[in-house]
């Protein structure tokens, strides 16, 4: 009985704590709307980040894109196999790509290396009590630091969800086609046929939400920290996976919205 | 000029500040002083809203912080310059993008300008020409000459210092406290000391309050502290295991 | 050192994006852009299942667009399409829906018309609307075969299965013993005649080969145009006579190919056509249905060494399916049977033995096969038994193990041995026969087989009446 209550009571609180926390990140959300649309915007922070977000990400994004599409076609190709229909396998990479896997991995990949480093990045100015000097020169570090940082994540994802869809299609190609010898232009002509460019849209609008959130998270949890250097890892690993879980999750409602 | 009235904090169960009534004199150097760990940085940190008492003000010209806006807040905090105790410079920048923050963020000053400042004040602490540096790249002390030459960038009306000199040489304490002592008298600024140097705190302050157990239990001029028979003071400035003030 | 600042970096990786964007957009937009200009048309259709928004429209197979809308309209489904400006539909075309492939989806054909005076305008409707063998009907065709062959193969395990099934083997082989004993009887009590016969026919042949120099010799005067026959040949209007006649010959079926007179019109007449094409491939399920049903007939002769005699076995294999078939099958143990009878007179049994010689024994067997065993069970030797047959060297070599004649105060009957196909036909066994016997029974044993398959009699077996339930 008394288990019983302190069971539902912890219960309660972690739903509790878990939707104030929800609240708090969209609180955030406002103020950095509200900070967004004030000037003068800090370009070069904005730059700065976009160039973290954005170009150090390249090279893990076009491998995963590139590794992502070449085992879709691999498994694709064993499956459509069974119905005779291989020439299937490109737009099926292709559709993945660009609705799925390019959006969802690119963002997971991002909020890996980037969502992580601004929780870290932010936790520890936390800690050594930057964010206090900032707010103490009058600069708001909602302004300072989140800003850029949910602007470049916005924008960044999208453009490398491109590349990872083009990259990936590209790495079904390379496998559809010279090795297990899918006729070129019908594996071509299928993408073509089958996606759409609300489809490739759609995934960049994908994106671009993914881009927010992790940006978003990232910099609450970082901004958040208490505990010195433990807190800080601590920060950044709830990070990554409350940003990782609400991706997967808001994929799910985005594309019953969308599709 | 700065009036605290009735100031509590708590951490939790942890009573930081219990009721701390204390007077800041305007174009004076203030020096506060208390054993580790009893709220020093915290009331520190009261004085710019940097932590919400639960309750008492903090009143700035007369303005009461605790219930400011974050506009107003901020042209209040215009007024003031930080050295927080750990330096707290920027990672991402360097030295002299340190420096010159609060000039960028709060002037509209030309950029050869700036850097003429940031050089002098680099000067002052006595780091000439180590603006390219990083702050990952420099040692304790050095870091703590940087954030002051922050502190004082701006040339601002109230300066807090969080033991400006904790952790420096001899001869680097001692021309430390005659920057504080020279920058105050030149802009006639007022400033509240952090310090743990009992003899930076006779030489800097020109009025001394002595923090305990959540209250300001002495306040007065370096004679009048220096011959208080309150025996916490007594004991601090002896520098002795016995007395009021208890090593747990 | 030359670096490049974050904002080239930034501005570069973008446009980097952008041009990928606007490849990708263009490559899958090809059909996009046109088509947002095109006109709608319609057509009402009894079924649209599978067909989706934006399915292809097209005509000899190039898309002219996409399906816009699909509405219920009257309980009929109204689809309508956008179809790209430049492209222009007769009055009379026919829509259909067709399907790419067995998987493929759906997409609507148009077959274009003929009137090319007007054209279709926007919002107006094609009248003509097609069915299409669709995969759908496919299926439900092929599910009505695969009930046509369960009703065939049910009546084919009651022929073989049911009462009346065994009736009709049994009498089937009474009939075979029938014959080859009539056919001994015939021979042996004939042997005289046959003699004579072959007298005769030698007499024959002597009188042959005079009757042949004889015709010999009235070709060569028929050549030289003496007698009758020889005249008439010879004769010009003789030679008229049959030129006219080929020539009213010729006649006849010049008309025949025409589809003139009756003959001709029955060859011609596609219902005919149809009626032969029905019956050309009843046959030929006919036949198909055979070719899964083989038969084997084989003999087997084992010299059994302790009693210096030959155990014989005639049997036949009826395998309707691969990896099913029946054994029935008659044996001539020399050693005989010992039956045991048990006669109470006043209170007291006394027990008879009696050796029956020449008794003909029975294997009746059903056996089903695994990969290479093969297990058995039935009537071994005219008493209940199984085996077991283990087949090696893709079905070369052969391991048998029988197990039968369980009395209960015997040892059962057991059998071990092992068969090698020499020749295609041929067949070598060595093995032990009745290796438990406690009446002196065991013996090792070499044994030879022939074995083959019949064709007739398995157009035979499969046209037994089928029995309907
Ligand atoms: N953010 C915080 N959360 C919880 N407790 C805190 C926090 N900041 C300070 N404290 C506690 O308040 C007490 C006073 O801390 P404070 O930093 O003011 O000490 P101090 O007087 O500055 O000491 P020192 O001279 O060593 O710097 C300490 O016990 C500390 O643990
Ligand atoms: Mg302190």
């Amino acid at each position: 009985m008394n288990r019983a209550s302190t069971a539902i009571d912890n219960l309660g609180r972690s739903v509790l704590r878990n939707v104030e926390e929800m609240g708090r990140i969209l609180l955030l959300f406002i103020s950095v709307l509200s900070w967004m649309i004030r000037p003068p915007l800090k370009l070069r922070l904005i730059f700065k980040q976009m160039e973290f977000v954005g170009v150090k990400s390249i090279f893990v994004v076009v491998l995963t894109g590139i590794f992502t599409g070449m085992v879709m076609a691999l498994q694709g190709y064993h499956g459509f196999r069974m119905f005779s229909a291989e020439s299937l396998v490109g737009s099926t990479v292709a559709l993945g790509m660009t609705r799925e896997l390019g959006p969802v991995l690119t963002s997971l990949m991002v909020t890996a290396r980037a969502g992580s480093a601004m929780a870290a990045e932010l936790g520890t100015m936390r800690v050594t009590e930057q964010i206090d000097a900032l707010s103490v020169m009058a600069a708001n570090p909602v302004k300072h630091l989140i800003v850029p940082r949910v602007i470049a994540g916005v924008l960044m994802v999208p453009v490398l969800t491109i590349v990872a869809d083009f990259v990936g299609i590209l790495g079904g190609y390379f496998v559809g086609v010279p090795v297990l010898g899918i006729n070129s232009g019908i594996f071509v002509k299928n993408i073509t046929r089958y996606v759409d460019l609300d489809d490739i849209y759609n995934g960049l609008i994908k994106a671009a939400i993914f881009g927010l959130i992790l940006s978003l998270i990232g910099c609450y949890k970082g901004f958040n920290t208490s505990g010195g250097a433990e807190g800080v890892g601590k920060a950044t690993t709830e990070a990554v996976v409350l940003a990782s879980i609400s991706i997967l999750i808001s994929d799910y409602f985005l594309t019953a919205i969308m599709f | 000029m700065i009036k605290i009235v009735d100031l509590h904090k708590s951490f939790g169960k942890q009573k930081v500040l219990d009721g701390v009534n204390l007077e800041i004199e305007e174009g004076k150097t203030t020096v506060i002083i208390g054993r580790s760990g009893g709220g020093k940085s915290v009331l520190l940190k009261h004085i710019i809203r940097l932590l919400k008492p639960d309750s008492g003000h903090v009143l700035v010209d007369g303005t009461d912080i605790t219930k400011l806006n974050d506009k107003d807040l901020n042209e209040i905090r215009k007024k003031f310059g930080v050295l927080f105790q750990g330096a707290a410079l920027f990672d991402s920048m360097t030295v002299g993008e340190n420096v010159a923050f609060p000039l960028k963020e709060q002037t509209k000053m030309k950029d050869s300008e700036i850097r003429k400042i940031v050089a002098d004040r680099l000067r002052a602490v006595g780091l000439t020409g180590i603006e390219e540096k990083m702050p990952s790249e420099l040692s304790g002390g050095m870091r703590k000459r940087v954030g002051l030459a922050r502190a004082i960038a701006m040339h601002p009306e109230i300066v807090l210092f969080d033991e400006p000199t904790t952790g420096l040489d001899p001869i680097m304490t001692e021309a430390i406290d005659n920057l504080i002592i020279d920058t105050q008298k030149n802009f006639n600024l007022t400033s509240i000391v952090i310090s743990h140097d009992v003899e930076s705190i006779f030489k800097v302050g020109h009025k001394i309050a002595m923090l305990h157990e959540g209250k300001i239990v002495e306040y007065g001029t370096p004679e009048e502290i220096r011959e208080s028979r309150n025996p916490v003071l007594v004991q601090f400035l002896s520098g002795s295991t016995e007395g009021p003030i208890k090593i747990i | 050192m030359f670096s490049i600042s974050s904002e080239a970096k930034v501005g570069l990786f973008v446009l980097v994006g952008l041009i990928i964007l606007g490849y990708m957009s263009f490559r899958v937009g090809e059909y996009g852009f046109g088509l947002k200009k095109g006109y709608l048309v319609s057509a009402v259709f009894d079924n649209v299942a599978g067909l989706e928004k934006d399915a292809s429209v097209q005509i000899a197979g190039v898309e002219v667009g996409r399906v816009e809308d699909i509405r219920l309209e009257d309980g009929k489904a109204l689809v309508t399409m956008r179809i790209i400006p430049d492209v222009k539909l007769a009055r009379d075309v026919t829509a259909l829906i067709k399907t790419h492939g067995i998987l493929g989806e759906k997409y609507v054909e148009i077959v274009p018309g003929s009137e090319w005076e007007t054209y279709l305008e926007e919002g107006e409707r094609i009248t003509s609307v097609e069915r299409q063998a669709d995969i759908d009907r496919l299926l439900a065709q092929i599910g009505a075969i695969a009930d046509d062959v369960k009703v065939v193969t049910t009546s084919l395990s009651n022929v073989l299965g049911g009462e009346e099934g065994e009736e009709s083997l049994k009498s089937i082989v009474r009939n075979m013993r029938d014959m080859a004993e009539s056919m001994n009887r015939i021979v042996e009590q004939n042997d005289e005649k046959f003699s004579t016969m072959l007298t005769s026919l030698r007499n024959a042949s002597v009188q042959m080969e005079k009757t042949f120099s004889s015709l010999n010799e009235i070709t060569a005067g028929i050549n030289k145009g003496e007698g009758t026959i020889g005249r008439l040949v010879k004769d010009e209007s003789t030679i008229d006579k049959l030129n006219k006649t080929l020539a009213s010959l010729q006649q006849i079926t010049d008309k025949i190919n025409e589809g003139r007179g009756t003959f001709g019109k029955l060859i011609h007449d596609e219902e005919t056509a149809d009626n032969l094409n029905e019956t050309l491939s009843g046959i030929n399920r006919y036949v198909t249905k055979a070719e899964q049903f083989r038969t084997f007939l084989s003999y087997r002769g084992e010299y059994l060494f302790d009693t210096s005699d030959a155990k014989s076995y005639l049997e036949l294999k009826i395998q309707p399916k691969e990896d099913k078939f029946y054994i029935l099958g008659i044996v001539a143990d020399p050693r005989g049977r010992r039956t045991v009878k048990d006669t109470t007179t006043g209170g007291v049994t006394t027990r008879t033995e009696e050796w029956e010689r020449d008794k003909v024994l029975f294997n009746v067997e059903i056996a089903k096969r695994w990969k290479d065993v093969v297990l058995r069970g039935g009537l071994l030797e005219s008493t209940g038994g199984v085996g077991i047959d283990y087949f090696a060297f893709n079905d070369r070599l052969q391991f048998t193990f029988e197990a039968f004649d369980f009395d209960t105060d015997r040892d059962p009957h057991l059998k071990a041995y092992a068969e090698y196909r020499l020749f295609k036909h041929l067949y070598l066994s060595a093995g032990w026969d009745d290796f438990l016997s406690d009446e002196g029974n065991e013996s090792p044993f070499v044994g030879i087989s022939v074995r083959f398959e019949d064709e007739d009699l398995k157009y035979l077996l499969t046209s037994a009446p089928i029995p309907r339930d």
